[in-house]
């Protein structure tokens, strides 16, 4: 299993929220086997390391669009 | 007068000129009526007689040649400027010389803010007929967007409100920005292209169209049907953040979410990182508690299998020890010993248990036992 969400496709740190929230509240149920239990925990660890590498690679960023109205006239403020 | 035909036999046909006279006759007894539109392609000239212009349909681009005598237009002061709204009284007319068909017009009037407000209603109903303001055509924003991208004027306070409240919260924002026209008429067309071209960035998962506060005029652009239209077919959610809270532009409807602020709309696109973090952290806390929780578990119940185990030989042997006792009383319920304790005697000859005097001598030595031991006698 990799550190990806089960779900193909971005984005997808959305569904790895979602998929961890849904182990939490079957971990918590107390009704998982152990070997199950053990099996989410790992999953739940890959999830959280998942969503922490996706805000460590993100980087703050700000770029401005080439503007496709005439560059002549620049655009009034508003 | 009179517009006759030259005959050709049956056939009649008209001159050019002819032609020409004869519909702009009929042409001219059509009534003076209003036209709305834009301005666009004005021409004056201090040399010429008219002043010339088009007449153009906002909504599908429709044009109309007018004319107005120059001494006329000048007198309304009027200052208009390209692709401004009016309303235009005049009459259709052909100018015979060159066959064109243009509107003779008497008077213009700018759209004022009665007529803005009653198009705005008109065009309000009819979009929301169509569902363009349904609540369930309205998306989610999603919580983490890999790229934001944002539609505002350049320099503008919104821009700044946006983008500060964007970096504050959340750091590792990547934000595209389109600057555009705000205002003006030329604002509506260049606000949908700058939407369009944020959609074409790859990883742009919601777009913030910015603007601060203004006049009504200023905010007509963001009514516009166009724009209207292009942030409902949008294919990312739209947060519009346009004007005032009490300023309700169509934008604001069609929007998939609605912000009073620009501010209000750079903290609904991006969560807060630091309440992200923490969110993780206690998620991770919760996870490793839930595993720990069946470790323990699991662990109470093997503990409890092996206390079982461990009694089992001492059970075993406590019952056979109830057993044995079981049988000894048993054994005691059926032995003579009750019997000899009420007074009966066993009596016994040196080899057997007597039980019939036949078999006695006299002088015989016998063995008497009662319940508390026994002693000698002999036959008589």
């Amino acid at each position: 299993m990799t550190g990806a969400p089960a779900e193909p496709g971005e984005p997808s740190f959305e569904s790895a929220q979602r998929e961890l929230e849904g182990i939490l509240a079957r971990l918590e149920s107390g009704e998982a086997s152990l070997d199950e239990a053990i099996a989410l925990w790992e999953r739940g660890e890959e999830l959280y390391r998942f969503c922490l590498a996706r805000l460590d690679a993100a980087h703050g960023r700000i770029e401005e669009l080439v503007r496709t109205t005439s560059a002549a006239t620049p655009p009034e403020g508003g | 007068m009179k517009i006759a035909p030259i005959e050709y036999g049956d056939r009649k046909v008209y001159s050019v000129s002819a032609f020409n006279r004869g519909v702009a006759d009929w042409l001219a007894r059509l009534p003076t009526l209003w036209v709305e539109g834009e301005v666009t392609e004005l021409r004056r000239h201090t040399g010429w007689q008219s002043v010339f212009f088009t007449l153009k349909d906002p909504a599908d681009g429709a044009c109309l040649p007018a004319t107005m005598p120059r001494g006329r237009f000048d007198a309304l002061r009027l200052d208009l400027v390209d692709g401004e709204r009016v309303h235009v009284f005049g009459r259709p007319e052909l100018y015979e010389a060159r066959g064109d068909f243009r509107l003779r017009v008497l008077s213009i009037e700018r759209f004022g803010l009665g007529d803005h407000l009653a198009a705005l209603e008109r065009l309000k109903r009819k979009l929301a007929a169509e569902g363009l303001f349904a609540p369930e055509r309205k998306r989610p924003l999603p919580r983490l967007p890999r790229v934001v991208g944002l539609v505002t004027g350049n320099d503008a306070a919104a821009k700044r409100d946006v983008l500060s409240t964007l970096t504050a919260r959340f750091p590792p924002a990547h934000v595209v920005v389109a600057e555009t026209y705000v205002q003006g008429p030329r604002a509506a067309a260049a606000i949908v292209e700058a939407l369009r071209s944020l959609c074409a960035v790859p990883a742009v998962d919601v777009i913030v169209v910015a603007r601060g506060g203004g006049s009504f005029e200023d905010l007509l652009p963001f009514s516009d049907e166009r724009l209207v239209r292009a942030i409902a077919g949008c294919p990312v959610p739209v947060v519009s953040a346009v004007g005032h809270e009490q300023d309700t532009p169509l934008c604001d409807l069609a929007a998939d979410v609605r912000a009073s602020t620009p501010t209000a709309a750079g903290r609904l696109v991006v969560p807060d990182l630091g309440e992200l973090l923490a969110g993780l952290d206690r998620s991770r806390g919760r996870l490793a508690r839930g595993a720990q929780r069946a470790v323990v578990r699991e662990r109470d119940a093997l503990a409890l299998v092996r206390d079982r185990l461990r009694r089992a030989p001492v059970l075993a042997v406590e019952r056979k020890r109830a057993a044995l006792e079981q049988a000894a009383a048993r054994l005691k319920a059926l032995s003579p010993e009750a019997t000899l304790e009420r007074g009966y005697a066993i009596v016994r000859t040196d080899d057997e248990i007597v039980r019939s005097p036949a078999r006695l001598r006299p002088g015989q030595p016998l063995r008497v036992e009662v319940a508390e031991g026994e002693f000698g006698a002999r036959v008589e």
